[in-house]
């Protein structure tokens, strides 16, 4: 903020991680910290075991370890067709969504961001309208478009409008990163003899990849959480995501918590494997939305 | 002579190559606007744009949604609104929502903040635990916590029956149920607000710091005097953050509560869903999203006029 | 005001060691530059001097009191950093001034020592200002008032000049000079620009690898290297440097070319050296060691020219005047008294001069 230091820097200042901190205070932190930690994760182990539980076990003992192993609820869900089914869903509705959102806001970011046309702020802040608002504001018209066109109860009733609710933000971040790049790539592009086309599919696009993977986890997760649009759109429960199937599937055992626990961690295991494995990446995304 | 001929014939080539080459420029430029732009306009008008104005045309009809709406009833669905005490309740949620993210949820997160990015030990780790019920979806939030909250199984239950009492259902307790809705929003949130000040901690030049330990500054005055005013945009932005949060909620209230019990845990978009969508009331749903969107706008382009203009 | 004392400082960052027992005592009121490549690590002895990082082993001493545990704001140390690290949301008013608040000084004192300050370093109009308002060697000039208004015991500056262009660095290398004459203050200072540090400071000490290979008069170091780094590091253009074999009061190359020279007591026929002439001592002439012009530099006053020496490039300085041009058969000549042998193993310079 105050000044970037591009001369060279002494080598070993760049590694100097400062001063050590006082035994006090380090114990301090650690101590919040790990008072914190077991606020955000006692829930959510208390419900992987859970899962494990009898519900008599679960009345006394939700804290401890299972008395015995029940197996079998996990075992029956895992075996069960409208587990796989509900995350089938929810990774086709996901994929469809997100591809269609980065062809669709990707090819009109590069208008935005490089071919000079008359209107063509005028469309942008046109776009940008959608960052304002949520999609629940519409959804009572969006749902009697979406009746009308014939795609209630259909995949594409739920994609067509969570890429459309989706465009604004990331039409907004693609535009950014393409007016990022160096202009010289556009004149040397130019020069070759390369067209608008060209230039975007064989130069915008290959360097986009970090900008790619924002959008597309920003649109994926978004996507792969989504309740309301589904809740209004599907009817039938074979085409249910997993967080319709919860709600059913909590319905349907209301006060059987150990089934219903053994499918919540069924359910946001996906989750929480991608996002341990791919932590950098999605926290990125999920932050970038905001921060640029 | 055809050579004569042909000279000037292919100096006036190279004369119009000139115009050419600056065509060659923008070569292109309207087959890409045709094939770029269409998609996204189309969709975003047709699923955003027009949904959003016939939500202003519906509001004016008494509407079930079959056939063609023809009662009009004028601002009759807007006075309706007003009058329920349920939307009532859904507003000052949406403001205690905003006052607790405010006064609690933004702190904490930029004190657990500091904490993590000290160079301490296992701080990556903290950071994705924290980060973690941000990643969660809100319906699998909820869900959890409504174990967490059931009286005779869940967590409280088992605290309250260590102790030999009898567990209340706080979810059920129209006193103690937004309260608890309350502590699950910061549960889930507050770690994106984290990583937002990680992201604005990171940006303050460490020798500022280090300046100001070699002026005497104590930590808190540190904190207090460089990290909080150089940290002030990312705070407003965790602000706006919160406030727009606030007015989307309903995944989360969903499997908590569904909105109850009467009607104390609502939200505007729970309001919304509850008397608009269930009830297929398609203009005073429309109207309860007007007004909504009325919401939105205003608040979002205030606060960004007045607090976030040179950000 | 204070001297400075380090014994046996060293740092290491667990098995990697960066800073190596440096023993290094600095008279009250004393100018002393840190010199050397990057990496040497002598910020990281600023630094730990200042307080901002922990001392692996040994003492730091300010005036008589051992340092060790006390933190930067304990040790009464001013600084001015690469960075120059002005507080971005402060006036150049309250930058200079934060110090004084936070000691709690009363408000007329803070106000006549940052005028005054102000004054000195002709900063008085711009006083109001943010410091994203400033030039580059404005911000400078205000890291600089941020130190002097504070009467520290040691002033300490991390490549305060690097970030400013070769122009404004020469005017701000006369104001420190000044300043330091004005106030009189203990100071120590970092910096990987040979010239720099051998213009201002009273006492240079060079560094390399977290180990001092020389400390002297800037005067010192030029005329005796102690060993071949100091000889190639300081001066420019750099030292040329031959590998040789000695014979009595001879070095000759595997090229053939014979180098007379002012033996020290550690030479012995035989050894293997490397024998070190600076360019501007050496000359071009009718007679010496023969070779070609690669190619010329002409900088003005002077022309640095390349000559080809059995393959070894060696530099010349010579009169801007000369005529020089590639591809010319030179004689290059060097004076004894100012050629320096190295010893081959230990780099240690072993002729008398």
């Amino acid at each position: 903020m105050t000044d970037t230091a591009t001369n060279p820097i002494d080598a070993a200042k760049a590694q100097t991680p400062g001063r050590s901190l006082r035994f006090g205070t380090k114990a301090y932190l650690y101590t919040c910290l790990i008072i914190f930690a077991a606020v955000v994760v006692i829930p959510l182990v208390t419900t992987a075991l859970g899962g494990f539980k009898t519900l008599g076990d679960l009345r006394g003992n939700a804290f401890g370890l299972p008395s015995t192993w029940m197996v079998s609820n996990y075992a029956d869900i895992l075996f069960s067709q409208r587990y796989w089914l509900q995350m089938g869903n929810s990774l086709l509705i996901a994929g469809l969504t997100v591809f269609l959102t980065l062809a669709f806001a990707a090819m009109a970011a590069f208008t935005f961001a490089h071919v000079k046309f008359f209107g063509s702020q005028f469309l942008l802040n046109y776009f940008l309208i959608g960052l304002m608002f949520p999609a629940a504001t519409a959804i009572l018209p969006l749902f009697i478009r979406i009746r009308d066109l014939g795609l209630l109860d259909t995949y594409w009733g739920v994609v067509l409008p969570q890429v459309a609710f989706g465009l604004g933000m990331s039409i907004l971040l693609f535009r950014n990163y393409f007016r990022s790049l160096p202009t010289e790539l556009f004149d040397a592009a130019f020069v070759d003899g390369a067209g608008y086309l060209r230039f975007f599919w064989h130069i915008s696009l290959p360097l986009s990849r970090p900008i790619i993977a924002t959008v597309g986890i920003i649109s994926f997760v978004g996507s792969w959480n989504s309740y309301i649009l589904p809740l209004i759109m599907l009817n039938s429960e074979s085409k249910y995501p997993w967080p319709l199937g919860i709600m059913v599937y909590r319905g349907e055992f209301s006060t059987d918590w150990q089934l219903i626990l053994a499918f919540i961690t069924l359910t946001i295991l996906p989750t929480v494997i991608v996002f341990f494995a791919a932590q950098k990446h999605i926290i990125a995304g999920l932050t970038a939305g905001a921060v640029k | 002579m055809t050579e004569t001929v042909a000279a000037p014939g292919l100096s006036a080539g190279t004369a119009l190559a000139r115009p050419k080459v600056r065509r060659a420029r923008i070569r292109g430029k309207w087959p890409v606007l045709v094939l770029f732009l269409p998609p996204a306009l189309l969709l975003f008008t047709v699923f955003v744009i027009l949904p959003m104005g016939e939500a202003a045309w519906y509001s004016f009809y008494n509407w079930n949604g079959y056939g063609l709406p023809t009662q009009w009833i004028g601002w009759k669905n807007y006075e309706l609104i007003f009058r329920q005490g349920a939307f009532r309740n859904a507003l000052v949620n949406n403001g205690l929502i905003i006052l607790v993210s405010i006064c609690i949820q933004v702190p904490l997160a930029l004190w657990l903040a500091t904490m993590v990015t000290k160079h301490i030990k296992g701080a990556t780790f903290f950071r994705l635990i924290f980060f973690l019920p941000y990643v969660l979806a809100d319906v699998a939030a909820g869900m959890i916590w409504r174990f967490v909250y059931d009286g005779e199984f869940g967590l409280v239950a088992n605290i309250y029956h260590m102790m030999g009492l009898n567990a209340p259902f706080w979810l059920a307790d129209k006193n103690a149920a937004f309260s608890a809705v309350l502590g699950v929003i910061v549960w889930k949130y507050f770690g994106f607000h984290m990583m937002l000040f990680i992201a604005g901690l990171q940006a303050i030049d460490k020798s500022v710091l280090e300046a100001a330990d070699i002026d005497g500054a104590t930590g808190w005055q540190k904190f207090r005097q460089v990290t909080l005013p150089l940290l002030g945009s990312t705070v407003r932005l965790s602000v706006f953050f919160a406030v727009i949060g606030s007015l989307q909620l309903f995944d989360m209230i969903m499997p908590l509560t569904g909105g109850g019990p009467s009607n104390s845990t609502q939200t505007l978009v729970t309001f919304l869903y509850s008397f608009g969508v269930m009830r297929m009331q398609v203009g005073f749903g429309s109207a309860v999203g007007v007004v909504l969107f009325v919401i939105c706008v205003t608040l979002a382009f205030s606060y960004k006029r007045i607090f976030m203009k040179n950000d | 005001m204070a001297g400075l004392e380090l014994r046996n400082v060293a740092k290491n960052y667990g098995t990697v060691s960066v800073i190596e027992g440096i023993n290094l005592s600095i008279e009250d009121g004393e100018f002393v530059a840190l010199v050397g490549p990057s990496g040497c690590g002598k910020s990281t002895i600023l630094r730990m001097i200042a307080g901002l990082e922990d001392i692996s082993s040994g003492e730091v001493a300010i005036g008589n009191e051992v340092v060790n545990d006390l933190t930067p704001r304990e040790r009464n140390i001013a600084m001015v950093f690469q960075s120059y690290a002005l507080y971005p949301h402060m006036n150049v008013y309250r930058n200079m001034a934060f110090n004084l608040e936070l000691a709690g000084k009363p408000k007329a004192e803070i106000d006549s020592r940052v005028r005054q300050a102000a004054q000195m370093l002709e900063l008085e109009p711009l006083l109001d200002r943010k410091p994203s308002q400033l030039s580059g060697g404005q911000r400078q000039r205000v890291a600089m008032g941020r130190a002097v208004v504070r009467d520290p015991s040691v002033f300490l500056f991390d490549e305060p000049l690097s970030n400013l262009d070769a122009k404004l660095r020469v005017q701000m290398r006369s104001e420190i000079k000044a300043l330091h004459k004005k106030v009189g203050v203990t100071s120590v200072y970092v910096t990987h620009d040979q010239v720099e540090a051998m213009t201002l400071a009273d006492r240079v000490v060079v560094l390399n690898r977290g180990v001092i290979q020389q400390e002297g008069s800037p005067m010192e170091l030029y005329r005796q290297p102690a060993n071949l780094f100091v000889a190639g590091f300081i001066g420019s253009p750099a030292m040329n440097f031959f590998e040789a074999t000695v014979t009595g009061n001879t070095a000759r190359t595997a090229g053939g070319e014979v180098f007379t020279f002012e033996p020290g007591p550690k030479v012995a026929d035989g050894q293997k050296v490397s024998v070190g002439i600076r360019p501007e001592h050496l000359q071009l002439g009718a007679y010496g060691i023969a070779g070609q012009v690669s190619f010329v530099e002409p900088t003005g006053g002077q022309t640095f020219v390349t000559v080809d020496v059995s393959g070894l490039p060696v530099v010349v300085t010579v009169n801007g005047e000369e005529v020089v041009t590639p591809g010319d058969s030179v004689n290059i000549m060097a004076n004894p008294r100012q050629t320096y042998i190295f010893d081959g193993r230990t780099g240690e310079r072993v002729s008398l001069n």
